[in-house]
């Protein structure tokens, strides 16, 4: 009984702090903003690389391009990472395995 | 039929100097013309470090080769490459539809633009609050 309370107190007041971390944030420029959650912060709208810089055509020999789109592992990343359109993902897609085939991009880490 | 743009791009071995590798491209080049391919491009990109280990190498020298030519111009250069000594990997690339879309969709995009650019004030746009 006396080391389960000690525990449902804590939770109590773990709630608090969300809340007040919450009305914080919606009052924009709270002092504890920093602290609670980042994806707050950085919020910008995400631009097709391709699109914003014209690309038409996604050169599969193009290591320097492709490279960030396969980092450290070699995975392709997801659209969701860099807000590349639906179609610039598919050729993107292409043109990296495209790379791998001729080892240009790796297909896993070593 | 109108022929086709391939890219043919190939590893040599990193053990072989500069002039075997340009003797190496220059018999891929002669596999091509035998075929009645058109040259459209040589390059040579010098020794790069592979992504991944190719039998015992980590290097290679790339060469690429850009031609124009038929599906057996393919079909034979591919098989000749397979046999061909100091060639550890090769890859070919059919790049004439997409050099197409690439230059079409380049066309519409211009086009758009100068349409923008003549309409005086466009109208308001949705696109922040999806």
């Amino acid at each position: 009984m006396s080391s389960f309370s000690p525990g449902g107190q804590r939770s109590f007041s773990g709630g608090g702090a969300g809340a007040r971390g919450k009305a914080g944030a919606a009052g924009r420029g709270g002092a504890d903003k920093k602290e609670q959650g980042k994806r707050y912060f950085f919020r910008r709208r995400k631009v097709c690389k391709f699109c914003a810089d014209k690309i038409d055509y996604i050169d599969y020999k193009d290591v320097k391009l492709l490279g960030p789109f396969a980092p450290e592992r070699g995975k392709i990343l997801p659209r969701r990472m860099f807000g590349t359109c639906a179609a610039h993902q598919r050729t993107l897609t292409l043109a990296i395995k495209r790379a791998r085939a001729i080892a240009l991009l790796p297909f896993a880490a070593e | 039929m109108s022929d086709r743009v391939y890219e043919f791009l190939f590893v040599a071995d990193p053990n072989l100097g500069e002039p075997e590798v340009d003797a190496l491209a220059a018999l891929v080049q002669g596999y091509v013309e035998k075929e009645a391919g058109k040259l459209q491009k040589v390059e040579k990109w010098g020794k790069k470090r592979l992504a991944y280990k190719i039998g015992r190498h980590r290097e290679g020298s790339y060469v690429l080769i850009v031609a124009e030519g038929g599906s057996g111009l393919v079909k034979e250069v591919e098989r000749r490459l397979r046999v061909t000594d100091g060639v550890i990997k090769f890859i070919t690339v059919r790049v004439d539809e997409e050099l197409r879309k690439a230059e079409a969709s380049k066309a519409r995009r211009t086009a758009t633009e100068a349409k923008r650019r003549t309409r005086p004030s466009p109208p308001a746009q949705l696109e922040e609050g999806y």
